[in-house]
């Protein structure tokens, strides 16, 4: 028998001698940030033990901690076994997450109703989207957002879909019940606020990538985990709300839109259909930017698309100060002869950076030429003492890193930065290899479209200044925000609207990056950083 | 410095500075003058391959650079391997590598392989997503010392785990190392699943299997 008591607050927790501490936390619904979901890589899931007998640390455990960290008694939890009674300090706040609700919305012809209310939302991995709307006007009455519930089983789509694995018994079935719930809450809360009774909502309209589809209907998601990545469903899906447990009308329906293959979902659908790829006749490119980076190019009346693995370091995480975007994340950085200015959300004391950070930082980084195309930073000895460069650069054994902040020590290391280059070799690769198979060159593209809740927040220097994307379309950008739950209000408001992205779904032609021939060369070769 | 040691220097050097094209010519140049193939790779392509290690462990190259240089250094083997003696029973340490079923990453993997062939060991490459039972009969089949295992997804990491399940049942356990890498992968799960190691990078795998076999 073990019990573990807070510093900051009243109660204990009663657990069992060898439990994994971060287990018992979470389990305890307290927050403790864990973005490599407690495999002992991150080292993010600090707390500071007090008092008591928690197991003897590991070296991997040595090795990301500091060593001051280490003399005040701070722990990695996903590695520590809980043991007698333990006092323990909890070192994380959730932050506050910006989320982006509103987007860029088409004309188009709505169906006339005679009355009643639909409810159009947006299932992200991280955020959910949902908004009421009044079918008569077409107006939106009242939207809320919320982190996923589905966090608690994992952050990323691999991690929820292992889930499934693990518990193959009832995994499908939580995973619905955590969104489902999620869901009510906000068609609740949309309806309190407008004074509107939910039992009047006719429809329910939602887009979502491949994965979050089969976890709302409850549907097996464990092939998409796995090559061949081949989903249960791609159609758009049309039942009874009630029939997944969405408490509205008895009659209210719900319409899921249609995907294009596991890693193409319907959110990207919409997004295509939104930015009228479907009728372009010049060569338009849709990049929506996350961990998955999805890519749809419209050229020569073919609808090419894509989906690379660029990894988490875009959104702030794998980098060693790296944080998601929240109050005291550093979201713009500045290198001057005079010294770093750093910008936070909130205007608050930096406590890590975020993905529009990070990306901020690269790009001075490369601008000052402290860190070379290649990805490597400049060797400190080159450099006279007298540069303003001099002091910003600090060697830790041979490697080299940038002090960003002192107090607390915020760094950018040379691992970060090739985080940054591994992200940016994936989505420019996915570029490449979609302008290949169409034919065309960077110059030949018109337009670029920006979505989603990540690139919503990456200025066009930070995207052409890192060479995420590339510098001949400088010019061209566009951003179209939230993209996807625009996708699932036109459909909402019309039938017609229905069918078309039903039949841009079947048109979109889906690449296998990994299956290109030369990828690897491909990726090797975007992975330069550009000349300044 | 003679003839030999200059060829030698612009082999090794050629690999580090990714010159694909001047590593050829000069394996070329060198076969003409009448060199050993054996002293060229081993003092020349081997060595400059070393030397790129050793810049990727510092953090001053990366996976991109790496690459470069290891086509620069397969450039040179392609003209000088056919020139070498007939093998004279040197017994090289043999591997299986390959990503786990499921999963089609397989840059990180290619690096492994390229570091551990550079390293002397003789390694068998089973490509992507490969059948978990395959990993064990050409481990048998080949007599090798070890298995690489990677994977980018946490979802496929499970086959791992299988793998050693099925060494032990085929009796081979004790006879086959087990290393693994990638992404989702950490020493904490190298313990729980019973591997007998694992590294973050290339370089740490070469390190890793030489450990483990008990070379010096």
């Amino acid at each position: 028998m073990a019990e573990i008591i807070f510093k900051q607050r009243a109660g204990c927790i009663s657990c069992s001698d060898g439990d994994n501490l971060m287990q018992v936390l979470l389990d305890a619904g307290i927050f403790v940030d864990n973005p490599c979901s407690g495999k002992g890589l991150c080292g993010k899931c600090k707390v500071r033990v007090l008092s008591g007998n928690p197991s003897v640390m590991s070296d991997t455990e040595k090795k990301l901690l500091k060593q001051e960290e280490i003399v005040s008694g701070v722990r990695l939890s996903c590695l520590t076994e809980v043991s007698g009674h333990m006092e323990i300090e909890l070192l994380q706040k959730e932050g506050q997450h910006k989320v982006l609700t509103k987007g860029y919305i088409p004309e188009f012809d709505k169906d006339s109703f005679e009355e009643g209310y639909g409810i159009c939302i947006d299932i992200g991995t991280t955020t959910v989207v949902t908004a009421l709307i009044d079918l008569c006007t077409g107006e939106e009455l009242a939207d809320a957002s919320m982190i996923n519930a589905q966090k608690h089983y994992g952050l990323d789509v691999l991690t929820r879909i292992t889930y499934e694995y693990e518990n193959p018994e009832n995994g499908a079935e939580k995973l619905q019940k955590a969104i489902v719930n999620s869901i009510n809450g906000m068609i609740e809360e949309v309806c309190r606020e407008a004074e509107v009774d939910k039992s009047k909502i006719l429809e329910i309209d939602v887009a979502a990538n491949c994965t979050m589809l089969h976890m709302l209907l409850g549907v097996d998601a464990r092939s998409i985990g796995k090559s061949p990545y081949k989903p249960q469903f791609l159609k758009a899906q049309e039942l009874f709300a009630r029939k997944i447990g969405i408490q509205a009308g008895h009659g209210t329906k719900l319409y899921c839109l249609p995907s294009v293959s596991g890693y193409i979902g319907a959110d990207i659908v919409a997004g295509a259909y939104v930015c009228r790829l479907q009728e372009e006749a010049r060569n338009v490119l849709f990049i929506d930017i996350g961990t998955n980076g999805e890519i749809v190019l419209a050229s020569k009346g073919r609808i090419l698309c894509c989906s690379c693995a660029a990894g988490p370091a875009l959104e702030g995480m794998n980098i060693s100060s790296g944080m998601r975007a929240s109050e005291g994340a550093i979201e713009d950085v500045k290198i001057r002869e005079k010294g770093i200015v750093l910008q936070t959300i909130g205007d608050r004391e930096p406590i890590g950076i975020c993905g529009s950070g990070i990306l901020a930082v690269v790009k001075e980084l490369l601008a000052t030429g402290i860190v070379k195309k290649t990805g490597v930073f400049v060797k400190k000895e080159k450099l006279p003492e007298t540069d303003y460069r001099y002091p910003m650069i600090r060697l830790n054994g041979t490697k080299r890193e940038l002090i960003l902040h002192k107090e607390p020590e915020l760094l950018v290391t040379q691992g970060d930065v090739r985080q940054v280059q591994l992200a940016k070799g994936a989505i420019l690769s996915g570029f490449m290899a979609l302008l290949n198979k169409a034919g065309i060159h960077m110059e030949d593209l018109n337009k670029v479209m920006i979505a989603g809740q990540f690139g919503a927040h990456l200025p066009a220097e930070s995207l052409i200044g890192t060479g995420i994307l590339p510098n001949a379309v400088k010019d061209k950008l566009e951003y179209v925000g939230n993209s996807s739950k625009t996708g699932a209000y036109m459909t909402l408001m019309s039938k017609k609207v229905k069918r078309e992205i039903e039949a841009l779904a079947e048109r979109m032609e889906y690449m296998e990056l990994a299956e290109t021939e030369n990828y690897e060369r491909i990726f090797t070769e975007c992975m330069i950083f550009p000349e300044i | 410095m003679g003839k030999k040691e200059e060829y030698l220097k612009r082999l090794s050097d050629g690999v580090v500075e990714m010159e694909e094209d001047d590593v050829a010519e000069a394996c070329q140049e060198y076969l003409d003058a009448g060199y050993p193939a054996f002293d060229g790779i081993m003092g020349g392509l081997v060595d400059g391959m070393n030397r790129a290690s050793q810049l990727y462990e510092e953090e001053e190259y990366f996976v991109t650079d790496v690459l470069l240089c290891s086509d620069a250094m397969y450039a040179g083997l392609d003209i000088l391997r056919p020139h070498l003696p007939d093998e004279d029973g040197e017994t090289k340490k043999k591997g299986v590598i390959g990503v786990v079923e499921g999963d089609t990453h397989d840059i990180g993997k290619n690096l492994v392989k390229i570091m551990l062939e550079t390293a002397g060991f003789e390694m068998t490459d089973l490509g992507r997503d490969v059948p978990l039972q395959k990993f064990v009969d050409t481990a048998e089949e080949k007599n090798a010392d070890m298995i690489c295992m990677s994977t980018l997804m946490t979802t496929t990491m499970g086959g791992m785990e299988t793998v050693i399940h099925m060494l032990e049942e085929a009796g081979l356990r004790e006879q086959v190392k087990v290393l693994i890498g990638g992404g989702p992968i950490s020493q904490k799960y190298a313990d729980k699943i019973g591997a007998d190691g694992y590294s973050a990078n290339a370089v740490e795998a070469v390190k890793l299997a030489k450990r483990l076999l008990n070379i010096i």
